[in-house]
């Protein structure tokens, strides 16, 4: 076999374990559906403050590289937080106009839930937040107005506009993995909820944790969440596969998330138990995904 | 944290030698001809491969120089595997005591049994079988029924084997039996090392669906096993079977594995790859099969860290196996002339795949018991 060195270099690994920590405690564990739908429990100013939105910024050679930051997309996922670190970091490391903005930046995408020359924005509704024309190195800054709520996933904060941004391929390609490793993330935090949800539950006298089908679904949402992760390093490692990867990494990772779903029973589809936003989430990546290939 | 430039020079070179030494010692004849040969020639090249890679070095990588291994790690065992199947070699006789006995006996054997056994299995003189599973107890696997009474200097065993690999070639047998009915489960085991070559063992190949004989059932009547065979004492035969049963599951057999299913999904995509009805499946399982490898590659980056590791390599088994079935069965579907033979061998063959090494049912448990820490 010839190996390759799948681990993240000291810089992805190290803010990785920042965004752990500091979004547990901003959360404090709460239930996705107690923050997702008001202000993020965590505001951009924190976010900017610790510059995590430089990270990707390529100066030299100890730069960030894409599998540090797909560490950090990893991360990210877990916490299912309304901030826009992830299309901000990809902008700030492509484009120089979003470079220079000091805040959060985004960019609009012609995916399969938008017609033709409408683009849905993730982080629309984010306040201060700028949009790019072109996420590459000839993109500036728009103005925009006309921003038409899309509240399909609450956790990217999304809206529509009348226009599309162009993508570099290197932008696109970059993008697609980071989101599959925030998909893969996602998918980790469904299944380790899951594993807590069938602990407490009780039916028949006992948790539900305890009964073999139960364990196995969650055993398999395990299998898959684990080759989600493994399919966005490996795609951040291999470009030429990164297509092939992020596509198998989509549907590993949803397999995660509606696995972990079925075993919360009728709480699995109400909107308070709040398991959905995962799911919205997750499908919602794979449509702009979609979009940049 | 991230492996050094220098550990990765030093892999790359093992890596070189390996594979110039693999092309150089694996037969001809048995990479071209193996499908024709008779049983005792296929016997006889896998007992001299176990010989040839103790001369050249490659036998217990992974352990101790002390106790005659390389002193090399796990992540060498896996560029092993997966070369020696790249490169066709024989699957050696002396498996099960090269990853199963010898890791084993360098954890928690006697100095007495080090210096007895390990020469012997490293340098391929001696075949081991693993006498655990019985017609009763397949997974439940401590509810093994054999006997092993107490007599002077030793015991004597009574019982039935099933499942045994290499029975009928082995020397040797780590033999799993319950040596105090009356203790509790989990505390009447005991684990022996036991001499095959004596009277009172009978052997009987099982015929598989898919037309091979892997396996064997075996009787013990009243075979003995003296005291200084007994691994960790009497009555820790549950501790010891698990130690036993670490080695056998993880990222070395998924990196030979995985050079097994490529082949298959190469040959699928060589027949059906042009047809566009085919496209998508291919490339979804095109992508699963390479995650094999990737998976094996992330698990060996955290080896150091228990949790981290544990939690990677438990998916391994039920992935590979399930996907190797996935392909055998599309292969069957849509077999022409050239290549029917070969999946419905296959389709027939990886049946058992999802059952060996611990059933995926099992591994399940174990995934969800001990890497998700659900209640048993």
């Amino acid at each position: 076999m010839s190996m390759v060195t799948t681990q993240a270099g000291e810089i992805g690994i190290e803010i990785a374990e920042v965004i752990r920590d500091t979004m547990a405690k901003a959360t404090s564990g709460a239930n996705v559906a107690t923050y997702i739908e008001k202000d993020s429990p965590v505001g951009w100013g924190m976010l900017g403050e610790a510059g995590w939105d430089l990270i990707g910024v390529v100066e030299d050679e100890d730069s960030a590289a894409l599998r540090d930051l797909v560490e950090v997309a990893l991360a990210w996922g877990n916490t299912l937080i309304q901030l826009p670190l992830i299309p901000s970091l990809l902008a700030k490391r492509h484009s120089a106009a979003a470079l220079e903005h000091d805040g959060p930046v985004t960019f609009s995408l012609n995916s399969a839930s938008t017609p033709d020359g409408v683009g849905y924005v993730p982080f629309a509704q984010t306040e201060g937040i700028a949009v790019l024309d072109a996420l590459g190195s000839e993109g500036k800054i728009l103005e925009v107005s006309d921003v038409v709520a899309d509240d399909y996933a609450p956790s990217l904060n999304g809206g529509r506009v009348n226009f599309v941004s162009s993508v570099s391929d290197d932008a696109a390609r970059e993008l697609r993995v980071l989101w599959a490793a925030e998909a893969a993330g996602v998918a980790k935090r469904s299944v380790a909820d899951a594993v807590e949800f069938t602990k407490q539950r009780n039916q028949f006298n006992k948790p539900v944790a305890t009964f073999q089908a139960v364990k196995h679904h969650l055993a398999n949402a395990h299998i898959s969440a684990q080759f989600a992760e493994t399919a966005a390093i490996w795609a951040s490692l291999e470009p030429e596969k990164a297509t092939l990867a992020v596509d198998q990494s989509f549907r590993d990772s949803l397999n995660a998330i509606q696995l972990a779903t079925q075993t919360y029973g009728g709480l699995g589809f109400t909107w308070e138990m709040g398991v959905h936003f995962s799911l919205r989430h997750v499908t919602m990546l794979r449509d702009l995904v979609a979009a940049v290939k | 944290m991230s492996e050094s430039t220098e550990t990765k020079a030093r892999r790359d070179e093992f890596a070189e030698a390996a594979r110039v030494w693999l092309e150089e010692n694996v037969s001809q004849r048995w990479r071209e001809h193996r499908g024709a040969l008779e049983e005792d020639e296929i016997d006889e090249i896998r007992h001299e491969w176990d010989r040839i890679l103790h001369r050249g070095g490659y036998a217990g990588l992974s352990l101790p120089k002390e106790y005659g291994g390389q002193g090399l790690s796990v992540v060498e065992e896996v560029i092993f595997s997966e070369l020696a199947g790249r490169a066709q070699a024989p699957d050696g006789l002396a498996r099960i005591g090269r990853i199963l006995t010898a890791p084993t006996l360098v954890s928690i054997g006697t100095e007495y049994q080090r210096a007895t056994y390990l020469p012997r299995i490293l340098n391929g003189d001696e075949i081991w079988c693993q006498g655990f599973s019985e017609p009763d107890a397949g997974s439940d696997l401590a509810g093994v029924k054999s006997q092993a009474k107490k007599v002077e200097g030793g015991y004597l065993i009574n019982g039935r084997k099933i499942w045994t690999s290499f029975a009928r070639q082995a020397h040797r047998c780590l033999f799993l039996a319950q040596s105090d009915p009356e203790a509790p489960r989990y505390k009447n085991l005991t684990l022996f090392l036991m001499d095959m070559h004596q009277d009172g063992i009978t052997i009987s190949p099982i015929k598989q669906s898919s037309g091979l004989s892997h396996f064997a059932e075996v009787t013990f009547e009243n075979v003995f096993v003296a005291d200084e065979d007994v691994v960790l004492g009497e009555g820790q035969g549950w501790k010891a079977a698990m130690t036993v049963l670490q080695n056998e599951r993880g990222g070395v057999e998924a990196a030979a594995r995985y050079v097994e299913i490529r082949a298959d999904l190469d040959l699928l995509q060589k027949s059906i790859g042009a047809l566009p009805e085919y496209q998508l499946e291919l490339e979804k399982l095109d992508a699963r099969v390479e995650l094999i490898r990737w998976q094996v590659m992330k698990s060996l980056a955290v080896i150091d860290d228990d949790v981290e590791y544990t939690r990677a390599t438990s998916v391994l088994k039920v992935y590979w196996s399930d996907l190797w079935k996935e392909i055998a069965e599309l292969g069957l579907a849509t077999a022409d002339a050239r290549n029917i033979d070969h999946w419905r061998f296959m389709y027939l063959e990886t049946r058992a795949a999802s059952v060996y090494s611990g059933t995926n049912e099992i591994q399940r448990n174990i995934i969800s018991e001990r890497v998700l820490g659900m209640p048993r």
